[in-house]
């Protein structure tokens, strides 16, 4: 198997005041394969939400690399990352992912936008992407007039809608009450399963690990458990 | 459309800024207008100006009122001074004795001419109705166009001016200058009446039959105005013969001063509805933090976030210069229309053309700063931003 993203020896420090900072990320490696789906967790602070920002391209490290599909990244100018981030990866947030004063098709759209595509092509595209989560008949209602669960499909159709290798959540079920979160956790798995999309998904809830290939866990800024082993047993036990 | 939608998530805020932005185009219209008034009048009186001499009694300048009654006999000797195509007499009295009626400019006079002028006048008056005065022809009136509301003219009609009444024979086509605030009457007519508001002891000192205030001096062709000008001053000690130039320069100066305090005010309350553009663009970036991080997050780049902020800036300058331009239309042809007198007002398609790009130049720069502000959060920082 060959990794899609990898940060190998990541570092990240936040400065809070003269003598105070944070380690965000103490040299962390994180590796992650083509088609997997993985989920990072730990206690809140532990920097989890930093590495998913390095893994996005949404920040840049310290020290360290990071490669996605095994080119560097971590050197590259904004500009450059916001093409990335547009053509190569989708995200997923916690809440309040939409734009409040566009359709749910404008939003999906607006990804498609900022890629290069015209209006026409990116609703069109828009449509496709909200079909597949099943909010065909939801195109032109405003995010306020959908339940949390039914946004955060909007935002899985925005994040698949330019067709990236990995899309990369962030506590992407915090906000939903259990079945939502299920229904999104096994949305998501099927679009895993059916696309080979990688998906990378930092998470409190276990079910959503239970439900990914392996579970990154973090503590302080740095990864104690890669979930390799665990993966490879749950193989054998399959085997 | 998106623009418009974001505009209005304040709907309270968007209302007071574009309001800001109206308010200042609404007084640059209608101030604006006013200068253009100004400037149209001056314009046509220096064409009226351009290509004679004015004589008047006494020294002082042509404004002043002359001591020394100018005489149709005048007229002669003036004709024989090298360079003079020929002169005319003619009397200008108030048509209100007592000033008052708003005014612009050149208050609305009554004069006579004698005539002599005919076929040299560069400036051509035509009649919307009716004829000139024929000369000598007495109890008649010629009826600039601005005035025949007010004194309710027809041809055929009487009017009264100064007490005297006189019969309508012709209304003159609109000229946007001078005229158009005047009343024509003959030589003869106009002797009378300036004779009569003479204080009476010096009442006998003044023929009415040869009287004139002022003389209107033709220039041979080929000749320079001002240096037959002067040559009339050396021969004529006791008058004062003044070329285009002296007209030109007091009017211009006169007129720049009024001009630039008018269009300094409206500017002012412009600029007033730009840094309230500034304000609320200010707020609306802050506010949206959230959303320019995942806008940013999901490929925005900075010039799309600039673009969407300015377009926003720029928009509700744009409705604010629009409506501002309507309010300021409707006052303009509203107090023109409401106005019996001379229109205080022109609404010129420069202005217009003018106050919409200041509105949309101001726009874009109230919202330059703003824009570039979001554009350049970092995509992390706008994310965690609560
Ligand atoms: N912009 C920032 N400024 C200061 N400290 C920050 C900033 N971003 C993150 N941190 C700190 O870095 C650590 C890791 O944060 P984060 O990656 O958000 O953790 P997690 O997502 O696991 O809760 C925390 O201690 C957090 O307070
Ligand atoms: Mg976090």
């Amino acid at each position: 198997m060959t990794a899609i993203i990898e940060a190998t020896n990541v570092a990240k420090m936040y400065q809070l005041g003269k003598d105070n900072h944070v380690h965000a990320l103490r040299g962390t490696t994180v590796s992650i394969e083509s088609g997997e789906m993985v989920a990072i967790m730990g206690p809140s602070g532990s920097g989890k939400s930093t590495m998913m920002h390095m893994l996005g391209c949404l920040d840049k490290p310290d020290s360290g690399e990071v490669t996605l599909s095994g080119r560097r990244v971590d050197t590259l100018v904004n500009g450059h990352l916001a093409r990335l981030r547009s053509q190569e990866i989708g995200f997923i947030f916690q809440g309040f992912n939409l734009v409040p004063t566009l359709s749910a098709l404008e939003n999906v759209a607006l990804a498609a936008e900022y890629a290069g595509k015209s209006r026409k092509e990116a609703s069109q595209m828009a449509e496709e992407a909200l079909i597949k989560v099943g909010l065909g008949d939801r195109l032109r209602h405003a995010p306020s007039e959908l339940s949390g669960g039914q946004q955060q499909r909007v935002a899985i159709a925005r994040a698949m809608v330019n067709k990236p290798a990995v899309i990369l959540g962030d506590e992407p079920t915090g906000d939903l009450d259990t079945a939502s979160s299920q229904e999104i956790v096994a949305m998501m798995r099927h679009i895993n399963k059916t696309t080979g999309t990688t998906f990378v998904l930092v998470t409190h809830n276990p079910e959503v690990g239970e439900a990914c290939d392996r579970i990154i866990t973090m503590r302080d800024g740095a990864v104690i458990d890669d979930g390799r082993a665990a993966a490879d047993n749950a193989d054998e036990a399959v085997a | 459309m998106r623009t418009i939608r974001n505009i209005f998530r304040r709907k309270m805020r968007a209302i007071l800024t574009i309001s800001g932005i109206m308010i200042g185009v609404f007084a640059l219209i209608v101030m604006g207008a006013m200068a253009e008034k100004i400037t149209l009048l001056v314009d046509g009186g220096t064409k009226y100006y351009g290509d004679k001499v004015t004589m008047t009694a006494g020294k002082g300048g042509a404004m002043s009122l002359g001591t020394e009654p100018l005489s149709t006999k005048t007229v002669k000797e003036v004709e024989k001074v090298d360079g003079v195509a020929r002169a005319s007499a003619s009397i200008m009295l108030l048509q209100d004795p007592k000033g008052g009626s708003v005014n612009m400019g050149v208050p609305p006079m009554i004069g006579g001419i004698d005539g002599r002028g005919k076929g040299l006048e560069s400036f051509k008056i035509t009649y919307a109705e009716g004829r000139d005065i024929k000369p000598g022809e007495n109890g008649a009136a010629v009826v600039g166009a601005d005035m025949v509301k007010k004194l309710n003219a027809k041809v055929g009609s009487n009017i009264k001016v100064r007490g005297e009444t006189f019969r309508v024979v012709g209304i003159m086509d609109k000229t946007l200058t001078a005229p158009d605030s005047e009343i024509v009457v003959s030589l003869h007519d106009i002797q009378d009446m300036y004779v009569k508001q003479l204080p009476v002891m010096l009442r006998d000192k003044v023929d009415p039959a040869t009287v004139a205030t002022g003389l209107t001096i033709y220039i041979k062709k080929g000749q320079n105005p001002e240096t037959v000008a002067k040559r009339i001053n050396k021969q004529f000690p006791n008058f004062t013969a003044t070329g285009p130039k002296a007209f030109q320069e007091q009017i211009a100066s006169s007129t720049k001063i009024f001009t630039s305090i008018i269009f300094g005010i409206a500017m002012i309350s412009l600029l007033v509805g730009g840094l309230s553009v500034v304000n609320t663009m200010t707020m609306a970036v802050s506010e949206r933090t959230r959303e320019i991080g995942i806008r940013k997050a999901i490929g925005a780049t900075k010039r799309a976030i600039v673009r969407q902020f300015l377009a926003e800036s720029a928009v509700i300058a744009l409705i604010g210069g629009f409506m501002g331009l309507l309010f300021g239309a409707l006052f303009v042809f509203a107090a023109n229309s409401g106005n019996t007198g001379t229109p205080l007002f022109l609404l010129t398609t420069r202005l217009i053309a003018g106050s919409l790009s200041f509105a949309l130049v101001l726009g874009v720069l109230s919202g330059l700063y703003p824009s570039y502000h979001a554009a350049r959060l970092s995509p992390v920082a706008a994310l965690r931003y609560e």
